[in-house]
């Protein structure tokens, strides 16, 4: 048995699956946080001996479906055959809710709805009379809050849904029949069932507050609304979240934990002392090194996921969303595009899956483009180790990235509201403003800890084996001999690596060992820090105090060998470059159109190795009075990327000027028509 | 053409009834009806920025950029 | 070969052998990303690609 969950955004659907299934799939309090369906089963306490299944939906206001997400919703409702929906009315809002509601009453599935957030309406003092709401709309009515852990209703709701299965219930509006084509009509028609909703709403409600008196959230949010302060407190939010993960809680934990990891390797490799130095290598460095090295990064991570869940559960996502929007429409984006590009400080992929709420497609397509220019969980152990081991441990390495990752955006969208978009319509913004909650701190740990096991399979899967060929690949050459020491150059890892390591001199750091990072990096980012501990021999990337000790030559800087601005150069190049594999498939899937998508990972190759470039030949001309090596080919790489970008944006524009061409053509005749 | 009053020009904390959504993007007058923000129905201003507003249309509380409130006649 | 090497390539054999098939089941159920809590929705939108039709639909309206 299927039961579907549906209702308008953020009215807490997602909150009452994971509350019945035992899931912990993303809730947060702003419209539009699931994006696609989800299905697990019932816990036993809800469904008895019964296979029920719940299927999550993402928000909608009607069945008329205006984003990619919401087209989910009402196609799965209506081609899916549910054999029950739970329809979750806000219960604050049931004036515009029930409108969906009606919509639904009319599938010919039985359905229930769950009045969610009572516990709200109680605190305000407004009354809904749920025994006459039920009599109106034919269909039991329930008052839900999935936030508590006890006396939620959610047993009695779910109960009653399940029984339901299979019968009938009779509409209590239902639409005329009318021609769908015809606009005039199916407005008049939709304002027919607007007011019989107001006619139920004002029969079943009593409210004590008037939503429209000002209250102190208004006053909060005046403030933070505010083009400058908003914009200021916005800054010093998302600061104190990287200084307290990255130069703060999160390094405090991670030195207590490597400690612990290096006498692990320490004690590997002690007992393999009189072995063949070959296992070692794979065991103690391979293995446990290199894996160690990026779980050592695991409490950075974790402290800036729990700060960002809180984040994301007290509101205050809508009002960042409708403070920068201002901002972002200047480069031909707009407010929406804010929301992916906080989530991607966490992981890019659902970042760029958020981008489905986004209305226009050019828009939408630009955003899931840019929105990974912003460094993800898996590049915080890259950077926290160049700015250990470089510019000892200083924070204004990580708020650098960040910043200047939102500065790409900002440049990119620009770029490509200049090659495609010159003709642009015009979108509007609106958004939602939730009402404030305390946020939940068990919400966040469990939030915190799910991502954390994440972290955790994915180093113990693909960045083991990822380690373990590199170190097999340094280890022997293409005869299958153990490389001479002294003869690095000649392993396989080596050979693979080093073309592409030329086309990196003009950035300052082709060596095959960094351009063998670099490429790993694409299978997972955190690999770049796996491979550089492989390929280097290094462990103690986090262990600031210890490099300290060594002044700014430290012994990780020693080996790799490079000065403080190739450091950056390389950094920034892994920043900025394509994510990995896994993000460019997202990519892929919203984009849906293999010209963007290559346009996309070539925009993100060309901005990694620009920025890189830029800042080895700048860096190295103020530090040292000369230019870095290869300034002429990497000139003359950078000529062509620009020559590109023309190209590409004539071949748009003549597109363009076709379809506008066409458009007016149509336009014509239909004049002429009539 | 009469002069007409937008939810731009508005006082805050005063409910108003919309009068029309004049525009002539479809989109535009569809997403407002989905929110109950149509002819007749009442819609109280907030609070006002210089780019943007923030609403109260039916329960609940909208940010909206200054094309929307152009677009949305009151009286 | 002494005892610790042994103990050493069996832990090495066991180790790799549990990741790849981690991996390989992963891949084989259609996961994307491994170890990503959100391939399961990446997987769903492919599948839900229709919805695409209804918007261009309303648009060219």
């Amino acid at each position: 048995m299927r039961i579907a969950f549906a209702g308008n955004p953020n009215s807490g659907k997602t909150t009452m699956y994971n509350a019945l299934t035992g899931r912990s799939e993303k809730v947060g309090n702003w419209g539009g946080v699931t994006v696609g369906s989800k299905e697990y089963q019932l816990k036993k306490e809800f469904a008895g001996n019964q296979e029920v299944i719940a299927v999550d939906l993402p928000g909608a206001y009607s069945m008329s479906p205006f984003t990619p997400e919401e087209g989910i919703t009402s196609e799965y409702v209506r081609t899916a055959n549910p054999d029950a929906i739970v329809n979750i009315v806000d219960a604050t809002n049931l004036s515009r809710s029930l409108f969906f509601t009606t919509q639904l009453l009319e599938l010919g599935i039985p359905v229930v709805v769950a009045l969610n957030k009572s516990d709200i309406n109680e605190k305000e003092g407004t009354e809904i009379d749920i025994e006459k709401l039920s009599a109106k709309l034919n269909c039991p009515v329930f008052k839900t809050i999935s936030v508590n852990d006890k006396n939620n209703g959610l047993k009695e709701m779910i109960s009653k849904a399940i029984s339901l299965a299979g019968t009938i219930q009779k509409p209590p509006y239902l639409q005329a029949d009318i021609n769908l084509h015809d606009k005039d009509a199916v407005d008049a028609e939709d304002r027919k069932r607007y007011a019989f909703v107001n006619e139920i709403v004002k029969d079943v409600e009593k409210r004590k507050v008037l939503s429209a008196e000002t209250n102190k959230q208004d006053k909060i949010d005046a403030v933070l609304l505010n083009p400058v302060a908003g914009i200021l407190v916005f800054a010093v939010v998302m600061w104190f979240v990287f200084w307290v993960s990255q130069a703060w809680l999160g390094p405090l934990v991670a030195d207590w934990l490597v400690g612990y990891i290096e006498a692990f390797q320490g004690w590997v490799a002690g007992q393999l002392e009189s072995s063949p130095a070959i296992l070692s290598a794979l065991l103690a460095d391979g293995i446990v090194g290199g894996v160690g090295a990026v779980v050592g990064f695991l409490p950075l991570v974790m402290v800036m996921y729990f700060l960002i869940a809180l984040l994301e559960d007290c509101g205050y996502m809508a009002r960042v969303s409708a403070v920068m929007d201002p901002i972002f429409k200047r480069v031909g984006l707009s407010g929406k595009s804010v929301i992916p590009v906080v989530i991607g400080t966490g992981c890019g992929i659902p970042a760029i899956m958020a981008c489905r709420t986004i209305r226009d497609e050019r828009e939408r397509r630009t955003t899931s483009m840019l929105t990974t220019f912003i460094p993800c969980g898996a590049k915080i152990p890259v950077i926290a180790l160049f700015a250990g081991a470089f510019f000892a441990g200083a924070s204004w390495v990580s708020t650098l990235s960040y910043f200047f990752g939102l500065v790409l955006i900002f440049l990119g969208a620009l770029l490509i509201k200049g090659i495609t978009g010159y003709k642009y319509r015009k979108s509007f913004f609106i958004m939602e403003l939730p009402k404030w909650k305390v946020p939940s701190l068990k919400f966040a740990f469990k939030s915190m800890m799910e991502r954390a096991r994440a972290y955790i399979i994915k180093a113990a899967t693909i960045i083991l084996v990822c380690n373990t060929l590199v170190q097999i690949m340094q280890t022997f050459d293409w005869h299958f001999n153990v490389v001479e020491e002294g003869a690095e150059s000649t392993s396989i890892l080596a050979s693979i690596a080093t073309p592409f390591a030329v086309l990196l001199i003009p950035l300052g750091f082709g060596v095959w060992q960094l351009a063998a990072a670099a490429i790993t990096g694409f299978i997972a980012k955190e690999n770049v820090v796996g491979t550089l501990a492989v390929v280097y021999g290094l462990t103690a990337f986090i262990d600031v105090d210890e490099l300290e000790m060594v002044g700014g030559a430290n012994t990780v800087a020693v080996t790799m060998g490079l000065t403080s601005v190739t450091a950056l150069a390389y950094l920034f190049f892994n920043l900025y470059t394509p994510p990995c594999f896994a993000a460019i498939g997202a990519m892929n899937s919203e984009m849906k159109s293999k010209g963007w998508l290559w346009g996309a990972i070539g925009l993100q190759l060309g901005t990694g190795y620009t920025v890189a470039f830029l800042i080895y030949q700048i860096g190295t001309l103020v530090t040292e009075g000369h230019l870095g090596q290869g300034f002429l080919p990497g000139l003359i790489a950078e000529a062509l990327m620009v020559l590109a970008v023309i190209m590409i944006g004539r071949k748009v524009r003549a597109h363009f000027d076709e379809q506008y061409e066409l458009h007016k053509n149509i336009k014509g005749t239909e004049g002429a028509a009539a | 053409m009469e002069d007409k009053m937008t939810l731009l020009e508005a006082e805050l904390g005063k409910t108003y009834t919309v009068k029309e959504i004049a525009t002539d993007d479809e989109d535009m007058n569809a997403f407002l009806f989905r929110l109950g923000c149509y002819s007749g129905e009442p819609i109280t201003l907030v609070s006002k920025k210089k780019k943007s507003c923030v609403a109260v249309i039916k329960d609940g509380r909208y940010n909206l950029d200054n094309l929307l409130s152009e677009a949305i006649v009151v009286e | 070969m002494n005892f610790a090497t042994l103990i050493a390539v069996l832990a090495l054999a066991v180790i790799l052998f549990l990741a790849v098939r981690y991996i390989y089941r992963e891949k084989k159920k259609g996961t994307t990303c491994i170890g990503c809590p959100y391939a399961g929705s990446c997987q769903k939108y492919k599948e839900g690609i229709t919805c695409q039709t209804d918007i261009s639909g309303s648009k060219a309206e």
